[in-house]
């Protein structure tokens, strides 16, 4: 326990030692000898000709599945542009590249990328075997049909999409919306340009009064530059 | 490996199927991106989907000879050797004109001359546009009977060497053939015995 003193506050110690933070050390400890435990088996089994721990998925006894095709597209696009903090450990997770969260393994383009994904130690990381299902007559014969339900929706939607006439009418709404913009940014700038002359006249009047411009000219002419284009003069 | 013929696949024309496709153009579809992202565990019913959204047929092009999306789907269907009767199941549907394209080509890179003769001629009725890609990369109007001609008539599509097959002609005189009768013929056979009839009322 810390001392307090009479108002509740963390009193100062005189003990110039540090306070370690003893409970997050053993555990980094305890980890520590679980890994270097884990290697020790490991190179015990490959001295045996067997397959290293870590690499065995936690479910190894289930039955491996068949090999499936990605659902989705594989993202290779999707940390571009973005900052990641590079982790000088050599965990696989702080590196740069394209990491794989379930092979813990970080690789360094995209090609490998895609490598990996397809590989077989990846796969059996998923539990999944190289061997698609085998399909009968059956399986295509269904998958025609589908493919002709979803081509068919597919048409109708899109011709109940399209009306002519609501076309023709969208597009002339659209024309009369982009000519009224362009002649609210006319008018704009046609107030703006006032705006500015305006300003120039004041300014001139003022240092007019001063003199300090014609003064400027007579030493700018005797330097050998009369003006700069900036200031607008009439 | 993501690469290797399915363990079921039997040899054709004495080798693996795979090996149909040469080597350098089947080591290009392996580097292709398409391949590894869009090709990888596909079955039969995947590689349908894949070719029912194709939007062209050809070989390879560009200076890298980049393999077409129509290349890397035959060479997956080599892998994975569908059945003769999915086979023709592919190429008797009428309702997508890129996947019956694909399966006529697998067609006649597998089966025995006999078959693709009698499977593939009746196709010359089929004038349907596809669109080819040249090996500048640029796009061309074929019709599938031309493809069904130069499959049946040519030694490669695409440059992409077919295995060789004995001539029609051979084959009628083996006898193994009846003579073709062309669509063409039956429809002026028609008009003829149609215009005898008319002479014979007259």
């Amino acid at each position: 326990m810390e001392k307090q003193n009479a108002y509740g506050e963390q009193k100062k110690t005189d003990s110039f030692r540090r306070n370690w933070d003893t409970e997050s050390y053993e555990k980094k400890a305890r980890d520590r000898e679980q890994q270097l435990r884990i290697e020790e088996e490991d190179e015990r089994r490959r001295r045996k000709g067997l397959k290293s721990l870590a690499r065995q998925p936690a479910d190894a006894a289930k039955p491996r599945e068949m090999l499936q095709a990605r659902k989705q597209t594989v993202d290779l696009e999707g940390m571009v542009g973005k900052v990641q903090v590079v982790q000088a450990s050599s965990a696989a997770s702080g590196q740069p590249g394209f990491y794989c969260s379930v092979c813990d393994v970080t690789v360094k383009d995209s090609l490998t990328y895609l490598d990996h994904i397809n590989g077989k130690n990846h796969q059996r990381m998923l539990n999944r075997g190289m061997k698609v299902a085998s399909e009968t007559v059956d399986d295509v014969l269904a998958k025609l049909e589908s493919l002709r339900r979803i081509r068919k929706q597919r048409l109708k939607q899109s011709s109940a999409d399209y009306d002519f006439h609501e076309q023709v009418k969208r597009q002339e709404l659209l024309k009369e919306e982009k000519r009224q913009r362009r002649k609210r940014a006319q008018a704009q700038k046609k107030k703006k340009r006032q705006q500015h002359k305006s300003k120039a006249d004041d300014g001139e009047e003022i240092d007019t009064e001063t003199g300090s411009i014609d003064d400027n000219d007579d030493m700018l002419a005797a330097m050998g530059f009369s003006s700069f284009g900036a200031s607008k003069r009439t | 490996m993501a690469n290797r013929t399915a363990n079921t696949a039997l040899y054709v024309h004495g080798t693996n199927p795979q090996y149909l496709i040469d080597k350098t153009y089947r080591q290009r579809i392996y580097d292709s991106l398409y391949w590894k992202e869009h090709c990888f565990g596909l079955t039969v019913t995947g590689v349908m989907e894949k070719a029912v959204s194709l939007t062209s047929i050809g070989g390879c092009f560009g200076r890298t000879n980049r393999p077409t999306e129509f290349l890397c789907l035959l060479l997956k269907l080599l892998q994975l050797q569908p059945d003769r009767d999915m086979v023709d199941a592919l190429v008797d549907q009428e309702d997508f004109k890129y996947l019956r394209a694909l399966a006529l080509v697998y067609f006649r890179m597998t089966q025995k001359p006999k078959d693709i003769y009698s499977k593939l001629e009746p196709l010359y009725k089929d004038y349907r546009k596809l669109r080819k890609r040249l090996h500048s990369g640029k796009h061309e109007i074929i019709c599938m009977d031309e493809l069904v001609d130069k499959l049946l008539t040519t030694q490669s599509v695409f440059s992409l060497s077919l295995p060789l097959m004995t001539l029609r002609r051979k084959m009628e005189d083996l006898g193994d053939l009846p003579p073709r009768i062309s669509p063409l013929d039956e429809t002026d056979s028609e008009t003829d015995s149609d215009s005898e009839l008319e002479e014979e009322d007259k």
